[in-house]
């Protein structure tokens, strides 16, 4: 099959490929350019182990053709960290002990990021709603929860200082 | 409490900052150059033998590097946590999804389309679905010992004498699924040889245990072996049994070079053990005050084609079948009983959760039969200081049962107002 020539932002950094258009997203992130923190649940759009940030949007990099990522914006687990400093998500996700086996962990941030970015006061329902497409099977969410809401207020007392 | 510097402190995970940075090393992540890529062939019929294995069409494939079935297992065919009937690469198929065959090949591609031409003869076996058909007199027989793998009984008092005369008996009949585990992160290992050790790295809870069982069926000594366990992505109990251990294993020592196997989340599915699905039938007896006289239980669990921890399930959903409640006559039998299914194995909870749903729910229908509270009727048969339990243990230290249903009773009237109005 004739080569893509691919051509997107990763984390910031451009990136040009030429690549099987077969491929998806996921696999471009994973094994061409070994950016493996971005996880394979279950490869059909299920469980939300690939999610990655696609123009500002959360998608599940499985069910995206890598052709699809072309002149397009992506954001990683690998891209949230600013300067060997963690994201107040990360840092959340720490401290609330809403990390077990990791596995879901860099989606769901990814997922709460997309939220923040929108809406740094958002309620418990609309934190619920943010992550509904990433499974967890460890943490029963309730910890999750509770770290995007530390992250929110973080983010709200940081943006009030910036103001005053 | 006085200050220590851990206890009563949260403490950050050794292995957190890497998970949040997405840098830990699942099995998927870890590249090892020159690695060939593994994947079974699994049986799409659950009960049959295996006559012929025809690979000679696989075999020229270019990128198919060799295939392996039984006849080329170098020690013992038989693996499993308490009882060792699972082979590892099988000559009789005992559920859909069984492996007969290994394929290694130069990538993954290859090895799928390899799969598809392995041609096998099947011998067919009635199939057993069920442990009622499993545990007739005339069933075929799934293991040569027959279907019945355990019998656990627990024997305390007369429990029969006063189940004919109590005031209130309750009886009725319980059944529970089969529950997948559905880890995030699916099984998966790498293997290498090392200084003339075979190094196997894998998604697993048990590295202990698979030593020892990649160990006998490779036929190696156990200081030949060494197994690291990698980042696991979840496990609950379904990666403590073997899953690509000896796949893994037997390709590295055979092929002397670096192997690789995930499954996928399909094969996840069929493959691995389940929670067991549970038959009970549950009688219990009390007294007008509401006390607890006699308890019956008979369970019957199914374990599908192999017992990976069946029987210690078995045991542990006998033993907590009276519940957290003081039961003076006991009378509980717990089978044990292989079927064609799925297997079941260890999940979260042993075999307890199961026996919750059953003794709980005669606990409500009792407290509805006497017009007591639900809450009263527990109450009044919780285990305290000085209880024996259904196994004969004097509960003689502390006790804190009854402490947590009262704070699970008072949390459930803040989040759920109303419920203490009717009958509490
Ligand atoms: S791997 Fe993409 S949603 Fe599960
Ligand atoms: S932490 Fe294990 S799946 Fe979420």
């Amino acid at each position: 099959m004739a080569e893509f020539h691919l051509e997107m932002k990763v984390n910031g950094k451009p990136i040009v490929l030429d690549v099987d258009p077969g491929l998806r997203l996921l696999d471009v992130l994973r094994d061409i350019l070994h950016l493996t923190g971005t996880k394979e649940g279950c490869g059909e759009g299920e469980c939300g182990a690939c999610s990655v940030i696609l123009n500002g949007k959360l998608v599940d990099s499985c069910l995206v053709l890598a052709p699809q990522a072309n002149g397009q914006e992506v954001i990683t687990i690998e891209g949230i960290a600013q300067n060997g400093e963690l994201d107040s998500l990360q840092k959340a996700f720490l401290e609330a002990g809403a990390v077990q086996c990791g596995y879901c962990t860099p989606g769901m941030i990814l997922a709460a990021k997309v939220l923040l970015d929108h809406n740094s006061t958002p309620s418990r329902l609309e934190i619920s709603k943010s992550i509904s497409g990433n499974i967890c099977r460890c943490t029963g969410y309730t910890k999750i929860i509770q770290a995007v809401e530390i992250a929110a207020s973080r983010i709200a007392t940081k943006e009030g200082a910036d103001h005053a | 409490m006085p200050d220590y510097s851990t206890i009563g402190k949260s403490i950050q995970r050794i292995d957190g900052i890497d998970k949040v940075l997405g840098k830990s090393q699942y099995i998927a992540d870890i590249d090892l150059p020159g690695t060939l890529c593994l994947k079974v062939l699994r049986s799409d019929v659950a009960h049959a033998l295996v006559k012929k294995i025809d690979v000679s069409e696989v075999e020229r494939i270019p990128g198919v590097v060799r295939i392996f079935t039984h006849v080329d297992i170098p020690g013992i065919n038989g693996y499993g946590i308490i009882v060792k009937d699972q082979p590892a690469l099988t000559d009789k198929v005992r559920f859909k999804g069984d492996a007969i065959a290994l394929v290694a090949a130069e990538n993954e591609e290859i090895a799928k389309r390899a799969l598809k031409l392995i041609k096998v003869d099947f011998e067919k076996l009635p199939p057993i679905y069920d442990v009622w058909t499993a545990l007739k007199e005339d069933a075929p027989a799934i293991h040569s010992r027959g279907n019945i793998l355990t019998v656990s009984k627990i024997k305390k008092g007369d429990a029969e004498a006063v189940l004919n005369q109590a005031e209130v008996v309750v009886s009725r009949s319980y059944t529970t699924q089969r529950v997948e585990h559905c880890y995030i992160e699916t099984e998966g290992g790498v293997a290498y040889i090392e200084n003339g050790i075979l190094v196997i790295k894998v998604s697993t809870q048990n590295p202990h245990y698979d030593r020892r069982d990649v160990a006998r069926v490779l036929g190696l000594p156990m200081n030949k072996v060494r197994v690291i366990q990698a980042t696991t992505g979840g496990g609950f109990g379904g990666k403590l049994d073997i899953s690509v251990q000896c796949f893994l294993g037997l390709a590295a020592i055979k092929l002397g070079r670096p192997v690789r196997m995930v499954y996928d989340r399909q094969e996840s599915f069929v493959a691995t053990g389940k929670r067991h699905p549970f038959f009970i039938d549950y009688t219990t007896a009390a007294n007008k005050e509401g006390k607890l006289l006699a308890v019956k239980v008979k369970i019957v669990g199914d374990t599908g084609a192999y017992a990976s921890y069946g029987p210690a399930t078995l045991v542990r959903a006998a033993v907590h079948a009276t519940g957290p409640y003081e039961v003076l006559n006991v009378d509980i039998d717990a089978l044990c009983v292989y079927t064609n299914n799925p297997i079941s194995g260890a999940m979260r909870g042993f075999g307890t959760p199961q026996m919750a749903f059953a003794c709980e729910s005669q606990m409500d229908l009792l407290a509805e039969a006497l017009g007591i509270s639900p809450v009263e009727m527990r109450r009044r048969n919780i285990l305290q200081q000085g209880s024996i339990t259904a196994t004969g243990q004097k509960m003689n230290k502390s006790v804190g049962i009854g402490k947590t249903l009262e704070a699970a009773w008072e949390k459930a009237l803040q989040v759920m107002p109303g419920l203490g109005d009717e009958r509490r």
